[in-house]
């Protein structure tokens, strides 16, 4: 059960960064595990052989997520833009596996584990108890998720980005900076990737395989969900956690990862808008 | 206080604006006419900064403006009010208004100024925190009239204000246009309906085929031959 709660929340942060990118930006992002990856990598290389403070580099690493997602932008994105759909995917494609090989090049690909502060011992309340590191990652996660919202519908920042999504060029006669807003939107859906990946790399392992199978799940819960729905990313996180959790208990461990797809399946042949979406929207 | 000089803009390989010539005055109420497809709609977009020209000057009080990009044009007084009135459908009617702000730094007074809108349009108070594409096509309309107001433009740009509404709403929003004109902000309208054009501007121009065929005072053509057969059903 806590085990689903911290799955679900990580899992949110993964598809609304990719829900918000496909959203305002068409662009499918086949890097964004990549990313994930990225902030699992970048806090075991500052925590564990840097030995930074474990919390300043949870910090430092989502910071680093979103600088990495400014540049992919700027630099791959930005010179195609207009350009078809499946030719930024192909980009994107490409951009993952340059960040796969590359973190396989200098890390090697042994698995890597990064310790944390945290003590050993669970916390017991009653018949439950539970580790001190997954109740710290579940309530970081959820603090990530209301700062996103927070962002997309309190600041002017996130109305343009709103806008943006509901009509470009009408966005573009309110003055609004389109060229700026497309790489916010990519830099603070790479940062809630990388937040995930950092906090969830100390809780499994980190190795360059650890992006594949986020990238397939980021794409689930944004399918789940409907596509630029922020909501509804946030709850097809949880109910893929839960498929999950369900599958592997009832089932078999080992078609945990297949009862997230089974679900997919089942929403584009019973409602193809996905579960949450009235139309296409944003917010 | 806007020069056009040669505009031409095209679409693709497709000339659209075949190099016209314009001019508007301080104060004016100015009419764009024409019928569908003659390229009303392409020359504000062009004005705009939405659609690069290909060629041509756009002049602002002495200043060339045509290579500027839509956010510096907004900036320079200039608020386009497009065709189909474009709210954001899923931001409230007070978003709305404050992305027509967007630029403007001073918040305390687009406070004021949105209030003073919503005085205006008691229609829209009434709906202030419902998503705009919840509103009636004429209540659209008028958000998206006080939305650009609220960038505080020198020159508003209006393109089909009346299109799709019911006739007693059009009546409507021609007074609103009026009164925004009379409260010395200069306008520049494209309109199908070239009765009501002509009748409420002070001068106008016809466009057929890209190009400007006829301009004048609006009291004038209004008794053209050629206007009459084509434009004003005899």
């Amino acid at each position: 059960m806590i085990n689903m709660l911290i799955l679900g929340s990580t899992y949110a942060l993964l598809g609304i960064g990719l829900t918000l990118i496909f959203g305002i930006m068409r662009v499918v992002n086949f890097a964004h595990g990549e990313l994930y990856a990225f902030g699992a990598y970048f806090v075991y290389f500052i925590a564990v052989l840097l030995g930074f403070n474990f919390f300043l580099s949870l910090l430092i690493s989502i910071v680093a997520g979103g600088i990495l997602g400014a540049l992919i932008e700027v630099i791959l994105l930005r010179p195609m833009r207009g350009a078809d759909i499946d030719t930024t995917m192909l980009i994107m494609i490409g951009a993952m596996i340059v960040m796969q090989n590359t973190e396989q090049y200098i890390w090697g690909g042994v698995a890597k584990s990064v310790s944390t502060p945290f003590p050993e011992m669970p916390l017991v309340i009653g018949p439950f108890s539970v580790s001190w590191l997954r109740l710290f990652v579940f309530f970081a996660a959820l603090a990530l998720i209301a700062a996103a919202y927070f962002l997309i519908n309190r600041t002017k920042l996130g109305k343009a980005m709103r806008a943006t999504f509901q009509d470009r060029d009408t966005a573009s006669l309110m003055g609004v900076n389109i060229q700026a807003i497309y790489m916010a939107t990519f830099a603070i859906g790479s940062s809630l990737a990388a937040a995930a990946g950092a906090l969830l790399g100390p809780v499994y392992v980190v190795s360059p395989q650890m992006g594949n199978i986020a990238s397939l799940k980021a794409f689930a819960i944004v399918i789940l969900g409907g596509l630029g729905s922020i909501g509804g990313a946030t709850i097809g996180g949880f109910i893929l956690a839960f498929a999950e959790e369900m599958g592997a208990g009832y089932v078999s461990s080992g078609y945990r990862d297949a009862m997230g797809f089974l679900l997919i399946i089942a929403v584009l042949l019973f409602k193809p808008t996905g579960l949450f979406a009235r139309s296409e929207r944003i917010g | 206080m806007l020069e056009i000089s040669d505009l031409v803009c095209c679409y693709g390989k497709v000339e659209a604006i075949k190099g016209i010539s314009l001019s508007i005055k301080q104060g004016q109420l100015v009419a764009l006419i024409g019928a569908n497809g003659a390229g009303k709609s392409t020359t504000l977009r062009s004005i705009s900064g939405i659609l690069p020209a290909s060629s041509g000057r756009v002049v602002l009080e002495g200043q060339d403006i045509t290579r500027c990009s839509a956010r510096e044009i907004l900036a320079r007084g200039i608020a386009h009010c497009p065709e189909g009135r474009r709210v954001f459908p899923d931001m409230t009617v007070e978003e709305n208004l404050d992305m027509g702000a967007y630029l403007r730094r001073d918040s305390a007074e687009v406070a004021e100024d949105r209030d003073r809108v919503l005085t205006q349009f008691p229609r829209l108070a009434e709906r202030r925190s419902q998503v705009a594409g919840t509103l009636s096509g004429g209540e659209q309309q008028m958000l998206a009239i006080g939305r650009a107001i609220m960038s505080k433009p020198k020159l508003m740009m209006f393109d089909e204000p009346s299109l799709g509404l019911a006739p007693n709403i059009v009546e409507q929003v021609f007074e609103i246009i009026d009164g925004i004109r009379k409260s010395g902000t200069t306008i520049l309208m494209v309109e199908q309906n070239a009765y009501a054009a002509l009748d409420m501007c002070d001068y106008a121009y016809l466009m057929e085929a890209g190009s400007i065929v006829l301009s004048g005072r609006g009291s004038e053509l209004i008794d053209d031959k050629h206007i009459r057969e084509a434009y004003l059903g005899g």
